[in-house]
């Protein structure tokens, strides 16, 4: 809301200038966005005021005047022409009938409705009136536009002024609209209204969208030589609501549904017939309609002095708070409990401040006219232990921790993605119904597709090594929201180095750190092989977690990312890149990060260890090579590891050469030979038997 | 009495000497002392072999064998070592470039998260985690925004097509009892958090609610559809604005340096009254005037109140009882803040040459 102060000390004395003035009412809650100079008049300027939304009030400058006058102690001047003359509000008056007629068929959404008839002539404005409007951002059109505007920035008023020549029947009637009714606005668009829109139509049409924009048909013209001006008030929702449907935002919509002043109407109506007459332009036709009763929704509320305190932790003196509420125009009784020790008003709210409902609402008036800066600094008292803290919340921090030890750096993705970088993970991602793109058009997944443009970023700026991870939120039909750990690794697993020991990162580097996680989740992960749209066909793995009654539960996957993929993302493909996701929820639902740990006793006898080469078909998954060997073992072999795996010409076709590391122990005794011996025969047969394997 | 836990005491005690050896002489010793002709402790086991039946004798024989065999080659191994050892090893140039091991780095705007999280973590206060999708009930009409208030308008949603089921892990509330709504929008803010906190249970009430919030706003210079907040909420039988007070001044002391002044600006928020903006001294001219506080000497960091009676109606509180206070923060405004990034939209570019700045 720009206001000029010149405009503005009409209303009020301000005894500062506009810096101080516009610090002033920031600290009473009006944000200033700006404060420019007015040319050739360097005492003035126009503050632009940042209204928040409960002070519609606020949106004129006799609104702001009345703030003035209170953060200054000085006297609130209403305009002359504005002051009660000959209109008693909550009367119907006898219209000037024949001239017009009005109906309010819905009181519920119109409480209010005035109008006055004034012939007129069509001219422009005078060069102070026009210079107010432009400097308060408003083109001047013609002296009756101007005036309506002009009530408007001035009492926070809309009017609105018909041909009263084109009123058909010379009725003007406030009605819900016909489904379907055209109407061709001021802004020459062509409309279509519902039934739940409210009008204001004469004999034959809608010619007016109520409290939002004027018709074409009834708009003043050149050649107007009679005018209706309307000022009303409207029901703030059903604005709201039709403003919406129509996609149309005037500045008399912002202010209607907001809430207006009921009591307004009559007094704007007189104060812009006053300034019609005034500027030479018109005569009024005697008697103003007056539809409604604006008393009738005044509002009372209780104020105890003693809540005051209880909310603010500090004491505003009755007197003052007394003093504060009466300039801003509420009227107070309970003057006989003025002396308690702690007084009770009854306040009667104003019709302007139909924000004030409640006693939390005077309390904050009274706060913010005493000055924020003279609360207190106090601390609140301990009320209960302090709260455990979430285990999810430890459980993500710690797996978080670990990655950044492990030399990954962390990425913040946004939630929402493109449809298309969603796909591969979820053909029926959760979508959003009005996104602000196509890029953010699905709830993700999975967190992997933003990691991937991350890498993307990144690889396209000449970072060939990457390690990034993102643990965010994931969103599926099937789980709901989860949280889920995606990891991306390209280039180096060892970094170039002189001594020659650098080291492209593969699979099995990503798949450890998955196991790592594992360790962290205190969950048995494994992975198996699968296929995934989103990984290289062959090379896709699915991360399980294995409970402890051998269940399998899919929690992630793990893999070389497809190039397809890859490429539908920019990502340059010419290294490998290496990607995996672990779902933590899945992976470890009843995480507990203060579990204890019971030890077990350390092995008192040495283990022995014999290693083992065979020829297997190379499609024999290592897994399977270990579970037959488990199966055939006794159970003091207690472990199991390839340490060696050849694929080569010596071979034949198809098949390839494992050396596995077998270790034995028993927990009692130091194992013999022999006993060694009889474990390893029986698992080459088994093996041979199982897998037709052939020992080396 | 010569059995196999004698022998097997035997060789763990020679183990363990094995590792403490450091000389050749010291080494001579314990040969001496396990193998040695005359006081050798296995020489002198073989000398009992002959009180024993013959199939002790083989199982024993056999096991005092393996035994021997044993310390044999540890002494070997270790005299090598020992010789290794004492040969002049080549020296290194240890200016050369070293194997590194690779960096990790906490993305700014969760560290920037969690350093806030400790401050009132110490404060006492319990951190929550909820859903990022959320129901009608929970982002606006218990927070006293309802269907038709204009305060929506500022806060532009983003709504989902289908309602959906939520994670009721991120809620706790499957196990409070209380039922769940399929969510319907990106939750506004953290708030919805703290309602579903104050639904199961009673005051006192002291939490800080982080996370991701979505608003309907365009990439710019300050805006990203996408941020994170941080809310908190304490609620008692005589809490005050005072407090608030005196809470943000302690944040802000902790956060920024000891002698940060800050600064209560009236505002509104649906769901406070009264309620006032925060600012806090500024950083970088120290209350004299920057391009960076527009020359007021002030920055903003969040909104505060007290929280309006309508909400705790709600969530079936009596505010006549109860009073409380909350406030909220976004922490890619601190973040663009404290690490003078002067583009939001670089916090999720997730650039390498960024991010490794914040090396960890
Ligand atoms: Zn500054």
């Amino acid at each position: 809301m720009k206001i000029l102060v010149s405009w503005l000390r009409e209303y009020v004395e301000v005894p500062v200038g506009t810096d101080q003035l516009a610090s002033d009412l920031m600290m009473r809650g009006f944000e200033v966005a700006s404060i420019e100079p007015v040319p050739g008049r360097p005492d003035d300027a126009v503050i632009d005021f940042e209204i928040t939304a409960n002070r519609p009030d606020c949106l004129s400058v006799f609104g702001m005047a009345r703030e003035v006058s209170v953060a200054y102690g000085t006297p609130l001047r209403m305009p002359d022409s504005a002051a009660p003359q000959d209109v008693a509000v909550g009367r119907v008056r006898p219209s000037p009938a024949p001239v017009l007629r009005v109906t309010v068929e819905r009181a519920d959404l119109c409480p209010v409705y005035c109008a006055a008839v004034m012939d007129v002539s069509i001219g422009p404005s005078p060069a102070w009136l026009a210079e107010r409007l432009v400097l308060s951002g408003v083109r001047p059109i013609n002296l009756i536009v101007d005036v309506t505007n002009y009530v408007l920035l001035e009492l926070n008023q809309p009017l609105h002024a018909f041909d009263h020549a084109t009123v058909g029947g010379a009725h003007l009637m406030v009605r819900t609209a016909r489904d379907g009714e055209p109407l061709t606005t001021l802004d020459g668009q062509e409309r279509t209204l519902s039934d739940d829109m409210l009008v204001i139509a004469d004999q034959h049409r809608a010619q007016a969208v109520a409290g939002v924009m004027g018709g074409a048909e009834t708009g003043i013209t050149p050649t107007t030589s009679t005018i209706v001006i309307e000022s009303a008030c409207f029901e703030p929702a059903q604005v709201r609501r039709t403003r919406r449907r129509l996609g149309l935002s005037t500045e008399a919509s912002y202010r209607f549904e907001r809430g207006t002043d009921p009591s307004m109407p009559a007094v704007a109506l007189r104060r812009a017939v006053a300034l019609i007459a005034d500027l030479g332009a018109g005569t009024a036709r005697p008697g103003v309609i007056v539809v409604g009763d604006a008393a009738r929704s005044a509002r009372r509320v209780s104020l105890r002095w003693a809540r005051i305190g209880r909310v603010l932790g500090m004491q505003v003196p009755a007197d003052e708070v007394e003093r504060i509420l009466t300039a801003l125009g509420f009227v107070l009784d309970g003057a006989e409990s003025r002396h308690a020790t702690s007084p009770v008003w009854e306040v009667t709210v104003p019709g302007w401040r139909g924000d004030v409902t409640r006693e939390e609402d005077l309390i904050e008036e009274v706060a913010r006219c005493a000055g924020y800066d003279r609360l207190p600094v106090t601390y609140p008292s301990m009320l209960a232990p302090p709260a455990r803290v979430a285990p999810r919340l430890v459980r993500d921090a710690r797996i978080r921790d670990l990655l950044v030890g492990a030399g990954f750096a962390e990425c913040v993705t946004f939630t929402f993605i493109e449809q298309r970088a969603a796909a591969p993970f979820d053909p029926a991602p959760i979508a959003i119904a009005n996104p602000l793109s196509e890029l953010f058009a699905v709830l993700r997944p999975s967190v992997l597709p933003g990691l991937i443009d991350a890498l993307s970023h990144n690889r396209r700026r000449e970072q060939r090594d990457l390690r990034l991870f993102e643990l965010g939120t994931r969103f599926t039909s099937a789980e709901g929201e989860t949280r889920s750990l995606a990891v991306g690794w390209t280039g180096a697993a060892a970094a170039e180095h002189w001594s020659g020991s650098g080291r492209a990162v593969d699979v099995y580097d990503v798949i450890g750190l998955v196991q790592r996680v594992a360790a962290a989740l205190h969950v048995r992960l494994d992975v198996e092989p699968t296929e995934h749209p989103a990984l290289v066909s062959g090379r896709a793995g699915r991360v399980v977690r294995v409970d402890a009654d051998g269940r399998r539960v899919p929690v992630g996957l793990v893999g070389d990312l497809a190039p397809t993929v890859a490429e539908a993302r920019g990502l340059p493909t010419s290294d490998p890149i290496i990607v995996a996701e672990v779902d933590l929820d899945l992976a470890a639902p009843d995480y507990d990060p203060d579990r204890t740990v019971i030890s077990q006793p350390l092995p008192r006898h040495p283990s022995v260890i014999r290693d083992l080469s065979i020829v297997v078909p190379a499609d024999l998954p290592a897994a399977r090579v270990r579970g037959t060997i488990h199966a055939a073992a006794p159970p003091t072999l207690v472990g199991v590891r390839e340490f060696d795996r050849y694929q080569g010409t010596a071979l034949p076709a198809g098949s390839v050469s494992l050396s596995l590391r077998l270790t034995f122990r028993a927990t009692e005794r130091t194992l013999t030979d022999g006993e060694v011996h009889a474990a390893t025969d029986a698992i080459v047969a088994a093996l041979v038997a199982e897998h037709g394997a052939a020992l080396r | 009495m010569l059995d196999i836990d004698a022998l097997t005491r035997l060789r763990d005690d020679f183990a363990d000497s094995l590792g403490k050896v450091s000389t050749a002489a010291d080494l001579q010793l314990l040969r001496d002392t396990v193998l040695g002709r005359k006081a050798g402790a296995i020489t002198a086991l073989y000398g009992t072999l002959g009180g024993l039946s013959t199939d002790r004798k083989r199982e024993v024989g056999r096991a005092l064998n393996e035994l021997k065999a044993f310390v044999e080659a540890g002494l070997d191994a270790r005299k090598t070592q020992l010789e290794a050892a004492s040969a002049p090893m080549p020296s290194a140039d240890l200016t050369l470039a070293p194997r590194p091991l690779p960096v990790g780095s906490r993305h700014p705007l969760n560290a920037m998260r969690e350093r806030i999280e400790r401050i009132f973590a110490r404060m006492g206060y319990e951190i929550l985690d909820g859903p990022e999708t959320e129901d009608d009930w929970h982002n606006f009409e218990a927070l006293n925004m309802p269907a038709d208030h204009p305060a929506r308008d500022t806060q532009d949603t983003l709504y989902l097509q289908q309602p959906f089921a939520q994670g009721t892990r991120a809620t706790g509330d499957a196990r409070s009892g209380v039922s769940l709504r399929p969510a319907t929008l990106l939750r506004t803010h953290t708030s919805a958090m703290q309602i579903r906190y104050m639904e199961r249970g009673a005051p006192p009430v002291r939490i800080i609610a982080p996370g991701r919030v979505y608003r309907r706003d365009n990439l710019d210079l300050t805006h990203t559809p996408m941020f994170q907040q941080v809310e908190a909420l304490v609620v008692g039988e005589d809490v005050t604005m005072a407090d608030l007070k005196g809470t943000l001044l302690g944040f802000a002391r902790e956060f920024f340096d000891q002698r940060t002044p800050i600064m209560f600006k009236p505002s509104f928020f649906p769901y406070t009254e009264p309620s006032a903006e925060v600012f806090v001294g500024c950083q970088s001219c120290f209350g004299s005037g920057c391009s960076m506080c527009k020359r007021t000497g002030w920055i903003e960091i969040g909104g505060s109140g007290m929280v309006h009676p309508s909400v705790f109606e709600a969530v079936g509180i009596d505010p006549e009882r109860y009073t409380g206070f909350a406030f909220g923060m976004g922490i890619e405004r601190l973040a663009l803040l404290a690490h003078r990034v002067d583009d939001i939209r670089a916090f999720y570019e997730n650039d390498l040459r960024l991010l490794e700045q914040f090396a960890s």
